[in-house]
């Protein structure tokens, strides 16, 4: 999409092979560039401008939106910043015999970078007179400002996904002779189980999809309630969306009686709380009300989890579809028209 | 290090600040969190368990991204704005970061941006949330 490359006074020569191998490294969709997006919107919000030419604004004016695209390369040069910070110290602490860089590497690094403002005098030690006292006085200048959100710990150790228990476990008798009792059991032998350890099951299914989204090194529980600027908010909150949409197809598949009062709180239970979803969890149990599609409860809520994989739209497009054979023709129309304004809530919903 | 034999005093005083710039790190919140930038650098390479390490380095990128910004923010305002935007701008009052602004920014500081001349890009997707700062 776009192309930059840092002149950092090591050669710009021959980069242009690696080029694409860093685009993808700092340009992706992933976790950790979110995040960066996200405190690139911060730091670019509380930047202040102060001209006494402009009379209107007495408290300075600052950037209170942001183009997609530039907002993405200031991302990705940030990124590639610390990159080059990082990769240059090391390269000092190697050069002086050593592993572990210390702050004189960093400080070197800063200086190779040319991020001093004013001329760095190479004649002295550090080079740092200018660098180090502007960086002391930025952080003395600059409003305080921690990141919007906590954040868990950064690469999250994942949980160990637990086996289902064995048949002999469960105590139940395997379905078939050749089919030894240490074997887990299969789901369906379970279904009493199911109810009661639905809550899990769930959890199971949505740190299933956060592992399966390549780097993201988050869980949700960490995050807070954010309100305005939309550059602010949780990058997971996407990720949430889409899950809580899956989860919602179980909502199709209850019958009449259970949808509302019993497998809302197991929802509740996954511990999902948006206002958005629920909404839309709502509204979508009273869709599956209106077809009473009359369908086995739980048997669904399994493998449901299962094809967290594929969009959200599609999936509900696809129960659904499945269930119109089912119905009778006179039904179908209302439920089209159904389908589409839950597509188009949907969609709202996830932009 | 084999330098700074010859300028001692100037060196034991910037090696002061530094090392009292450190210390105070620890109390320092730098906006962009503490294991992004451990992540990033040990994707680099650079590996230290100091977190004071990690802050400077984090501290650095926040003035590096403001300074830009704030670049940006100028030539935002010099930039006579054109009619219809000068509408929008009056209505609602807030400035977007725009990539033309910010490729002369980055220019200064070395990193050249191309920006494609008719890339549809979205400027509205940020106009939409509640004015927070204003």
């Amino acid at each position: 999409m776009l192309g930059w490359s840092m002149s950092n006074g090591v050669g710009e020569g021959g980069r242009r092979s690696q080029s694409r191998e860093k685009r993808k490294l700092f340009q992706g969709s992933d976790f950790s560039y979110a995040l960066a997006r996200t405190a690139v919107a911060q730091i670019c919000e509380s930047v202040e401008f102060n001209n006494n030419m402009y009379q209107e604004s007495r408290q300075g004016v600052r950037f209170t939106s942001f183009q997609e695209s530039a907002l993405d390369t200031l991302a990705g040069v940030a990124l590639h910043y610390i990159h080059s910070i990082g990769k240059t110290a090391q390269f000092y602490a190697n050069v002086a015999g050593r592993v572990e860089g210390n702050s004189l590497d960093i400080v070197q690094a800063l200086a190779d970078l040319g991020s001093a403002s004013g001329v760095s005098d190479t004649g002295s030690c550090l080079a740092d007179s200018m660098l180090v006292r502007d960086i002391i006085r930025y952080t003395g200048e600059a409003e305080k400002m921690p990141f919007v959100y906590a954040l868990p710990r950064f690469p999250i150790t994942k949980e160990k996904r637990h086996a289902p228990p064995s048949f002999s476990e469960v105590r139940a008798e395997p379905p078939d002779v050749h089919i030894p009792v240490w074997l887990p059991s299969f789901p369906e032998t379970n279904v009493d189980t199911i109810q009661g350890g639905a809550v899990s099951k769930e959890n199971g299914g949505r740190s299933e999809v956060f592992k399966s989204s390549k780097d993201v090194r988050n869980s949700p529980q960490g995050e807070e309630e954010m309100e305005g600027n939309p550059f602010l908010t949780a990058p997971l909150r996407f990720l949430e969306n889409r899950v809580s949409n899956e989860l919602v197809d179980i909502n199709h598949f209850p019958d009449k009686h259970s949808s509302n009062n019993h497998h809302i709180p197991v929802l509740e239970a996954s511990a999902l709380s948006d206002d958005i979803n629920w909404k839309n969890r709502f509204s979508e149990s009273e869709d599956g009300e209106k077809k009473g599609g009359a369908r086995p409860q739980q048997t669904l809520l399994r493998f449901k989890i299962g094809t967290l994989k594929r969009p959200s739209c599609l999936a509900t497009k696809r129960s659904v579809q499945g269930r119109r054979w089912f119905k009778e023709g006179e039904v179908k129309r209302e439920k089209k028209s159904d389908i589409e304004e839950n597509h188009q809530r949907i969609d709202s919903d996830v932009k | 290090m084999n330098h700074g034999q010859h300028s001692g005093e100037a060196k034991h005083e910037d090696d002061a600040a530094l090392t009292e710039f450190l210390a105070s790190l620890m109390d320092y919140t730098p906006t962009i969190p503490d294991d992004l930038v451990e992540h990033y650098l040990a994707k680099s390479g650079f590996q230290c368990p100091d977190v004071r390490l990690i802050r400077l380095v984090a501290v650095a990128t926040q003035k590096f991204v403001a300074d830009v910004a704030s670049d940006a923010l100028q030539h935002c305002k010099a930039r006579p704005a054109p009619v219809v935007k000068d509408k929008k701008q009056q209505k609602d009052k807030r400035l977007v970061l725009t990539m033309e602004d910010l490729s002369k920014a980055l220019r200064e500081y070395g990193v050249n941006v191309k920006h494609p001349e008719y890339f549809a890009d979205s400027p509205s997707t940020g106009m939409d949330p509640a004015t927070r700062d204003e």
